[in-house]
């Protein structure tokens, strides 16, 4: 009975979403008639670069002087574009899915991430003209040299490219015979070619460069693909027409001095090639030389874990008595709140904090993560701790009443406590998967422990062991916090046995 | 002692239905400042439900329950706390705080309800539990007592508040037959000291000795409310006479 009612507040949250979704786009559309774009840049002296840095050279993470920072030659482009409006380049990192709602949403101000202008993008952004005109390769294996020439020598085999890039629908249309394996992450790729999850992988010819460069035992061959040869550009807002247009003399000036070839390349290579020997480059490598990036990640799970795990127990605990009280509106709309919560992923919820409410209120990436992660995990923690307060005896409640106690001292000072140790194991496993799952806010950007060991993957060229690494660490905090669980746990019992 | 013009408490045309069912039919009932009142009956009969309405734990669906001259179901919620720590329960299953010791169990609502000093109401918890003879369980957790400490435990527990009036729902059918005794010893010496009691009972010969009258209970009615002595020897209604011949030859 109960059931049906709370899909009349459901019904509400999703029109409201739908609201704020449709109303907001046609004020995007208006904007663009009288669109003041670079004034609005040169007013705040920032220029605000969307980038996915897993993508060398394009973009890559260096660790320079201990800080790790976004180089490449899109990072040179929009530094180069930058210097034109006068302004200081700021560089945002997120994964390369989120950079287009990013910048629809005016996280950032352009987005260059080796991105192809392709007429699917084209309908959501605008692009400047390309900056850099690159051919198809493919990766393989050292040993396959001779039996792969092209994607048809592929027929039966796998080849793998980045899910959404170029090269992903460029395997898909024209490789058919081939099967085609996607991953968010170059690195993941390269790992998979390594340990032969694939047989090849179609990157274009720069990225081809890099990656033989710095990992042993791959080559690169023409992909053979037939290709409009889609160049990489900068894409804006849709309509930013003036930043277009500053974008493109920059690019002019670029192309025609062959700035990349010359310049930007050269430098770049640098970051890529500065280990010359193999023994220094080993050392480099060495997981030590990134336990900096390592502790920070764990700081930043630490933080966002206990505080979403305080706050999630906080509102968890406030939901289940709303969901309990007398008051009917107050069931509902709590009712209604965890129905919803946990039946959405907590990626997109995630991704609506931080993009959607962006439209309205621009909140930082932690704070998203923390606030999308605690709000989640309240669902989930109501619903435990209501399933406590529902397992103590009635009679428990009858006692304290009849002693004169009010409904509020009743559930504070002998349910609760009592219906707390009961649910105590479930809610160190909820905590425990709250610490898991919090590793999804790297998508938006945080810089937690996942987020970091892409970092040192896409640093070393490592792939494996970051994640051993990244494992132990998430191993090491969730057993100690399921170890001290338990220990509460012990102290607690003592009265029940 | 008794008081023959306002009673302790009283119903006024008590009414409680449980959907379709009327469990409570329109019942009127007086108890005295000092009298004890056994209340006996089939199962069914509605007797826990009777009790808890008496301290609105049920809230009735028509009439009036009155504590002297206060309806309680006029009150408010708070007005309704208050008042229920004039009015003590023993429960069947004792319902003692498990997570608690027994002293916590004894002092957690006057301290927490009436704000009371902690020394002053640890003494008050010691000198009632050696009343039950439990002195030396005050440390104990409930897990560790047998069912008729459990159950003195709780009668010490409802006596902290000092009650007016003391319900009791079937305190001894829980309990191993050997246990029985004891706790009826405890009950019997509160009604020699004459605390009001409302007792719902099997146990006969506490019935006949200790009870000033017997309220028998069936069909959602009291069908009589008649001295110990009288209802044993000649009860008035069928279906007394058929409750008694039933609970005697077992
Ligand atoms: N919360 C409730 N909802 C529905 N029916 C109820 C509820 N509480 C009690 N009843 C019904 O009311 C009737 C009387 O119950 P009550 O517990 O008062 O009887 P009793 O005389 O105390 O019996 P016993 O000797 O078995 O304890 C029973 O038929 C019972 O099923
Ligand atoms: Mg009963």
């Amino acid at each position: 009975m109960n059931k049906q009612k709370y899909w009349l507040p459901v019904l509400g949250i999703f029109v409201a979403l739908i609201g704020c979704i449709t109303i907001n786009t046609p004020i995007k559309a208006a904007d663009t008639i009288h669109e003041n774009y670079v004034q609005k840049i040169k007013a705040k002296k920032e220029l605000v670069m969307g980038t996915s840095p897993d993508f060398p050279p394009y973009e890559f993470v260096k660790n320079i002087h201990g800080k790790s920072t976004v180089v490449g030659l899109d990072v040179e482009v929009g530094q180069e574009i930058a210097s034109d409006l006068g302004v200081k380049l700021v560089v945002e990192r997120m994964d390369f899915d989120s950079l287009l709602v990013a910048l629809e949403t005016g996280k950032v101000d352009m987005v260059i991430s080796g991105m192809n202008n392709t007429p699917q993008r084209a309908k959501s952004v605008s692009f400047s003209k390309n900056y850099y005109q690159s051919g198809q390769d493919l990766l393989i294996r050292q040993a396959d040299i001779h039996r792969y020439h092209n994607y048809r020598s592929l027929s039966n085999r796998t080849i793998g490219a980045q899910t959404g890039s170029i090269q992903y629908s460029l395997v898909k249309q024209q490789a058919k015979k081939a099967k085609l394996k996607g991953m968010d992450k170059d690195n993941d790729l390269i790992l998979a070619l390594q340990t032969h999850k694939i047989d090849a992988l179609a990157v274009d010819t720069a990225t081809a460069k890099a990656f033989i460069q710095n990992t042993n035992g791959l080559i690169r061959i023409p992909s053979g693909f037939k290709t409009s040869s889609a160049g990489s550009a900068v894409a804006f807002p849709k309509g930013a027409n003036s930043l277009v247009q500053v974008a493109n003399q920059s690019i002019t000036k670029i192309r025609k001095n062959d700035l990349i070839n010359k310049v930007y390349l050269p430098k770049v290579s640098k970051y890529m090639t500065n280990h010359k020997s193999k023994k220094d480059r080993q050392k480099a490598n060495s997981m030590w030389a990134y336990k900096d990036f390592f502790l920070a990640g764990i700081g930043y799970t630490l933080m966002i874990s206990a505080l979403s795990v305080c706050l999630g127990l906080l509102l968890g605990i406030f939901l289940s008595l709303m969901r309990l009280s007398k008051n009917s509106w107050a069931k509902k709309i709590a009712g209604a709140y965890i129905e919803f919560v946990r039946g959405t992923p907590l990626m997109v919820q995630l991704l609506f904090i931080y993009f959607g409410l962006g439209i309205v209120v621009n909140i930082p990436a932690l704070l998203s993560g923390i606030i999308a992660v605690s709000l989640n995990s309240a669902a989930y923690v109501a619903e435990v701790i209501r399933s406590g307060i529902n397992s103590i005896n009635v009679g428990q409640k009858e006692a304290a009443r009849s002693l004169g106690m009010s409904r509020q001292l009743t559930m504070r000072y002998v349910i609760f406590p009592q219906a707390i140790q009961n649910i105590w194991p479930a809610l160190g496993n909820e905590f425990i998967s709250l610490i898991k799952e919090s590793s999804i806010v790297s998508v938006i950007g945080v810089k937690d422990l996942i987020y970091q060991s892409r970092l040192v993957q896409a640093d070393t060229y490592r792939g494996v062991m970051p994640l051993v690494i990244t494992m132990i660490l998430y191993f090491i905090i969730t057993f100690s916090l399921s170890r001290s669980m338990k220990y509460f746990e012990r102290k607690m019992g003592h009265s029940n046995d | 002692m008794i008081n023959q013009q306002t009673p302790l408490l009283s119903t006024e045309k008590l009414t409680k239905t449980f959907g379709q069912n009327i469990i409570l039919n329109q019942i009127d009932a007086q108890i005295y400042q000092g009298q004890v009142i056994c209340l006996i009956g089939p199962s069914g009969a509605g007797k826990s439900t009777f009790l808890r309405c008496l301290n609105l734990l049920d809230k009735p669906t028509s009439g009036s329950v009155f504590f002297k001259e206060q309806d309680l179901t006029t009150l408010s919620d708070k007005q309704l706390d208050d008042l229920r720590q004039k009015m003590g329960m023993v429960f069947q299953q004792f319902n003692l705080f498990p997570n608690m010791t027994v002293l916590d169990n004894l002092t957690l609502a006057p301290l927490k309800v009436k704000q009371l000093s902690e020394p002053q109401m640890i003494a008050k918890a010691q000198s009632l539990l050696h009343q039950v003879g439990l002195s030396a369980k005050k440390e104990a957790f409930p897990a560790n007592l047998s069912g008729g400490q459990q159950q003195r435990v709780a009668i010490a527990r409802a006596l902290m508040m000092d009650p007016q009036v003391l319900l009791f729902d079937e305190p001894t059918s829980a309990l191993d037959p050997e246990m029985v005794g004891e706790v009826l010893k405890v009950m019997q010496d509160l009604a020699q000291k004459g605390m009001t009691m409302i007792v719902v009972t099997h146990e006969m010969g506490f019935a006949r000795n200790v009870a000033d009258q017997i309220w028998f209970m069936a069909k959602g009615k009291i069908q009589e409310m008649t001295p110990p002595e009288q209802f044993f020897q000649q009860p008035q209604t069928v279906r007394a006479q058929e409750f008694l011949t039933k609970i005697l030859a077992s």
